[in-house]
């Protein structure tokens, strides 16, 4: 066979062509990508770095720790103290109000490091109440229906009874002691018996006193009391049966302790529902603080659904 | 014809495999993507640049600057449509039925409508919650709360006809204006001030205006005085960014101060041609 040596230079060159084509071909790309990979790496790797803070950013007065202060808080604020528009402080109360700023919040700062959140109960509450009125803005903002106070003020009748009064004397004839020393219970039941029917017949309550020798007790200093004292006064047991005294009324002996018991009722003013129109603004300031009430219940609701909470054994909520 | 001809036609027109017609093609691809990436850094460099200004500027002194104030527009414009005009309308006009006033109008409830009262209510909001938000007053429910009669309630509705000079009932006008004055009864002029004038330190609405959040009709302010009024703005702070607040503040003062200097042409584009 025939070979032109030009030719077969040229189909070596030809061929050498094209393995280096081939090369290319396999090896550009894929490197290609790896380069660009490797930079896109990079870029990511250093902007993900957090960089310190040099300087003050725009909208902040000074930066605390990496915390910023609010230009616009700082003007309000110096503002309020200058009692005067920002623009007409002077330099020297500026910077004032700016340490003044920055202190607390170096002091907020430290509080949140000493986890007072955790350990101080009045920070706790205020946090509570600040997250309670943020959920309960909203549903504050739509004021309520007279419709809509008459209903509550119907499901809540109680909450509105004016709390009744009362002028009651308290007589009573000592067991064991005092003046009648060997005086039975029983004796004194009955004398107090027939001293309430004496009473209610219209006798005097000082004829009472000196016949049976009842005294006064001292729980009742006999001057209009409202409800509330009286029971406090009188204990559980008499002021039940006094409550259910009307005006110009006897009791039946009531023993106690200390002795058989009277009570007669000169005045008495039984607690009453007060109308709704006399309760307005209370129907009004309640209906606010159950919505307050609700919102909370439900941030609550929703703060529970999200959150682990374990409790030890043997204890439960 | 040989074959070595074609050998050198090939390797004369195909660079790394591709035809150099394709290498053209892409070259002008990369230029334009270089180019348009110039573009797009350069845009976010001055959109980064005018942000930082724009704070960096007291909020009472960007109005003197044109440039910033036509930027603050532009970054405003989406932001206002998106979180704003739900309650106070794409036109700014307010809602009477929401209570959102309109804020193209020079009467403020709070301040005066300088941008820096505009971007306190915008980080803080009213009633919002928060302790720095706007909250000092509320108009309590006169008839709701027992304070006053529907009978009253109408003298005093009067006397508020009277004060913006429209038509009015004279003798129920004089009733009202002493319910308006009187501590027992209204007090009105513990917040509204005994000018009618209002006081914008606590949000106390100048009377006087003829301007009405809710509705300057009889039926609306004798409802407004029934029922009272406490509506809510959120705070904007933790939503928006600081530069964002101070752009829709800086745009609710442009609209509202329509004397200003205008926005100034952005670069790039031509936003601003036809105004």
């Amino acid at each position: 066979m025939l070979i032109n040596p030009t030719l077969e230079k040229h189909s070596k060159l030809a061929a050498l062509l094209e393995d280096a084509r081939v090369w290319q071909r396999k090896r550009f790309l894929p490197l290609l990508g790896i380069g660009i990979g490797l930079v896109a790496a990079g870029v990511g790797i250093f902007r993900s770095m957090p960089k310190p803070i040099t300087s003050v950013p725009p909208g902040y007065v000074a930066v605390v720790n990496g915390k910023g202060v609010l230009m616009s808080d700082f003007i309000s604020q110096t503002a309020y103290e200058a009692e005067k528009p920002f623009r007409q402080t002077s330099a020297a109360e500026r910077r004032r109000v700016l340490r003044e700023m920055i202190d607390k919040e170096l002091l907020v700062q430290r509080g949140v490091a000493l986890d007072l959140p955790e350990t101080t109960i009045e920070v706790r509450t205020v946090m509570s109440q600040s997250v309670t009125a943020q959920v309960s803005a909203p549903l504050l903002a739509v004021e309520p229906t007279v419709a809509q106070l008459r209903e509550y003020y119907d499901r809540h009748r109680s909450d509105y009874t004016t709390d009744g009064t009362m002028t009651v004397h308290d007589l009573v004839l000592r067991v064991g002691g005092y003046q009648n020393v060997d005086q039975s219970i029983a004796q004194a039941e009955s004398d107090a018996g027939n001293a309430a029917y004496e009473l209610r017949s219209g006798a005097a309550i000082g004829y009472i006193k000196e016949h049976y020798g009842f005294v006064d007790s001292g729980r009742s200093d006999n001057t209009q009391q409202l409800d509330f004292a009286a029971k406090i006064h009188l204990g559980p047991s008499l002021y039940k049966a006094a409550a259910a005294l009307n005006t110009g009324e006897v009791s039946d002996p009531i023993v106690e302790s200390d002795g058989v018991h009277v009570l007669i009722m000169d005045q008495r003013q039984p607690p009453s529902v007060a109308p709704f129109d006399k309760v307005r603004n209370k129907v009004y300031l309640a209906y606010r603080g159950a919505e307050q009430k609700q919102a909370t219940e439900e941030n609550l609701k929703i703060l529970r659904g999200r959150a682990q909470i374990l409790v030890a054994p043997g204890f439960s909520e | 014809m040989s074959a070595p001809n074609l050998e050198r036609v090939d390797v004369a027109t195909r660079r790394f495999g591709l035809p150099r017609g394709v290498w053209k093609w892409a070259a002008l691809a990369v230029a334009l993507t270089v180019g348009a990436s110039i573009i797009a850094v350069y845009h976010v460099h001055y959109v980064h640049r005018m942000e930082r200004r724009l704070l960096t500027v007291l909020p009472d002194q960007v109005p003197q600057y044109p440039d910033l104030v036509g930027f603050a527009v532009e970054q405003a414009k989406p932001l206002f449509r998106e979180h704003c005009a739900a309650c106070h309308g794409k036109d700014m006009h307010g809602n009477t039925a929401l209570g959102a006033p309109n804020l193209t109008d020079k009467v403020w409830l709070y301040g005066t409508g300088r941008v820096y009262d505009i971007e306190r209510t915008l980080l803080y909001g009213i009633r919002s919650g928060e302790s720095k938000a706007r909250n000092v007053t509320d108009m309590p429910g006169f008839g709701v709360r027992g304070r006053l009669s529907d009978g009253q309630i109408t003298e005093v509705v009067q006397y508020l006809l009277k004060l913006n000079a429209r038509p009015y009932d004279v003798g129920a006008a004089n009733e009202g204006q002493r319910i308006y004055y009187s501590a027992r009864l209204g007090n009105c002029g513990d917040c509204h001030g005994s000018d009618a004038r209002g006081d914008s330190d606590y949000g106390a609405p100048d009377l006087t205006a003829n301007v009405w959040n809710t509705g300057g009709d009889p039926d609306s302010l004798f409802h407004h005085i029934k029922f009272g009024e406490h509506h809510i703005m959120p705070g904007w702070l933790g939503p928006l960014s600081l530069e964002q607040i101070r752009a829709i503040a800086v745009y609710v003062y442009s609209m509202s101060h329509p004397s200003q200097p205008r926005p100034a042409p952005q670069p790039g584009t031509n936003s601003y041609a036809a105004r």
